[in-house]
């Protein structure tokens, strides 16, 4: 059922040697290939047929889903919007990613729309991974969208990662933070060659005591380019932190461009951002303990992107 | 052995007359294996732009550096690692993502989780939590030296090298520090460098060296050199500022 390709794809994105245990539900070029459900997490096929429902029962202990997607068919743009919503008090992780394999020269895409409804007090782990590769020259395309709603006590821990091949990506992020809520983002992406990215981050601190922290690292090598937007809009009492680091290697460029907007007095808002070449102190003191430049450039970037 | 011979790092310095100061100016000096020396003298003498030189972090503008009767002035900062040269900076960098124990792998090649708390043991860090902290702008200052202490030993040199260790650490901590660079040089016979202006360190050394204006000025026990370590605390700057009348300076 699963053929070389789609399993080196489902290792780089889902960390997956074979089918997962417990709830998954894997996505192959457009159509469903294979889906599994447990007792407390039920996935079904929405309404109009564009997506699943993956739906967490209240209380859910340690408990994971794993919705991959794997396109290696020419010409296809695959879209789907899938909703989550997850029970009060539940605990659970969720990896989804995307891997495309392009062997000929026509593109190949996928836009993931995904939607969180995280109920009160519950602990949601997000962990999206994007990769693409192939000797084919088609463009690869991928443009995920999620949209979180944290509801009152909620926990949201997100980590977004574009590791590489991709050459056109979209990526957006908006959160509407309930009372007390927190949300972690975690966004990596790696781009090379002539590849863009451009990151749109809304994150709206909506009920008193809510925290974000956003957290973006960027790394462009070749002639690549990335655009960071992210805007923290405080409507109550809260605390909201952004920190965007980005390392040009040869010719990349990158703007990064961090918003905070308090309408709230009680509201704490802060930021941080970089953009630079690697540091030499950083090389010179990996050299010094016996790497050389290659193996200290590889070793900071690896960590960086960690 | 490590041999200096007719060492010059020169800069750029359109202030003065031929465009070009002399940071180093013509060192001649052997170092013995096994041997503790601390290397002192005023801000801007030049005991940094040496102990660089040695490791290759700052060029050689002329003369040679001889390490275990090899001229190792051309070789890369990596090569002179591998070669048994380890430095311990006095600001060390701060990373994102990388932890202490990604650091003591790559100084060691050892992942070995009992082999890498031995080493914790050996260089006297505790807790052991402190291991996976990230090497990172969070830590403190005292932290961040332990830690650059603790990866320069663990490479178990033949020759370590150490700017201003004392830098950021308590006073209670300088002694154990001492007594650990004294210990790793009994035990396997590290020749031990030291830069610093801590009477603790030149106390420990057995030679004490005195760098003024980019050359040793004085070698020897730490009795010989108090007169000239006196003469030297004496302010510098006097006869560019207000000559002998009291300008209210504490330098």
């Amino acid at each position: 059922m699963l053929d070389a390709i789609d399993k080196t794809l489902l290792k780089t994105v889902a960390d997956l040697e074979s089918l997962p245990k417990g709830a998954y539900n894997i996505r192959k070029n457009g159509k469903l290939l294979s889906r599994h459900v447990s007792a407390n997490i039920n996935i079904e096929t929405n309404a109009d047929e564009t997506g699943i429902i993956v739906k967490i029962k209240p209380g859910t202990k340690n408990e994971s889903v794993h919705i991959p997607v794997i396109l290696s068919q020419a010409g296809l743009y695959d879209v789907v919007y899938n909703t989550f919503i997850i029970g009060d008090d539940a605990e659970v992780t969720i990896v989804a990613g995307c891997g495309i394999y392009c062997g000929t020269s026509d593109p190949e895409g996928h836009a993931g729309i995904h939607e969180f409804k995280v109920g009160k007090n519950a602990r949601v782990t997000y962990v999206e991974k994007h990769y693409a590769s192939g000797e084919g020259k088609g463009r690869r395309t991928l443009n995920p969208t999620t949209k979180v709603f944290l509801a009152e006590g909620a926990h949201a821990e997100m980590e977004l990662t574009q590791i590489a091949g991709v050459d056109e990506a979209n990526r957006v992020n908006e959160a509407l933070l309930g009372p007390d809520s927190l949300l972690l983002i975690t966004e990596r992406v790696l781009t090379d060659g002539d590849q863009t990215a451009v990151s749109t981050n809304n994150i709206v601190l909506n009920g008193a005591g809510s925290r974000a922290n956003m957290i973006s690292r960027s790394v462009m090598k070749g002639n690549s380019r990335q655009t960071f937007y992210a805007t923290m809009d405080a409507r109550n009492k809260c605390y909201g932190h952004i920190e965007c680091d980005a390392i040009i290697m040869d010719n990349g460029t990158n703007e990064t461009m961090p918003s905070l907007k308090a309408e709230h007095p009680d509201a704490e808002l802060t930021h941080e951002a970089s953009i630079g070449k690697i540091a030499s102190d950083q090389l010179t003191k990996l050299m010094s303990l016996g790497l050389t430049y290659d193996q200290a450039v590889n070793r900071i970037i690896q960590g960086f992107l960690k | 052995m490590l041999e200096l011979k007719n060492l010059y790092f020169t800069i750029a310095d359109h202030e003065k007359s031929g465009g070009i100061r002399n940071i180093i100016d013509g060192i001649n000096y052997a170092f013995d294996d096994g041997k503790f020396y601390a290397i002192t003298g005023p801000n801007g003498s030049g005991k940094t732009s040496l102990a660089k030189l040695i490791m290759g972090i700052n060029p050689v503008t002329k003369g040679s550096i001889v390490y275990d009767g090899t001229e190792i002035s051309a070789l890369t900062i990596t090569e002179r690692a591998r070669a048994g040269i380890a430095y311990s900076f006095q600001q060390p960098a701060r990373f994102k993502g990388i932890t202490f124990r990604d650091l003591l792998t790559i100084a060691t090649g050892i992942e070995d989780e009992k082999k890498l708390l031995a080493i914790l043991r050996r260089v006297g860090i505790c807790p052991l939590s402190f291991m996976d902290k990230e090497v990172d702008a969070k830590l403190s200052g005292g932290e961040i030296k332990k830690i650059e202490l603790a990866t320069t030993i663990a490479a178990n040199p033949k020759l370590a090298i150490y700017d201003e260790p004392d830098t950021g650490i308590d006073l209670w901590t300088i002694g154990p520090m001492v007594n650990l660079l004294k210990k790793e040089l009994a035990e396997n016979k590290t020749t031990t460098i030291v830069v610093s202006h801590n009477r603790s360190f030149l106390e420990a050394a057995d030679v004490v060296m005195i760098i003024n204006s980019g050359r040793i000025v004085y070698d020897g026990n730490l009795e010989g050199a108090m007169p000239l370590l006196e003469d030297l605390s004496v302010c510098t700057y006097r006869n560019t500022c207000e000559g002998e009348q009291d300008a209210g300076c504490y330098r």
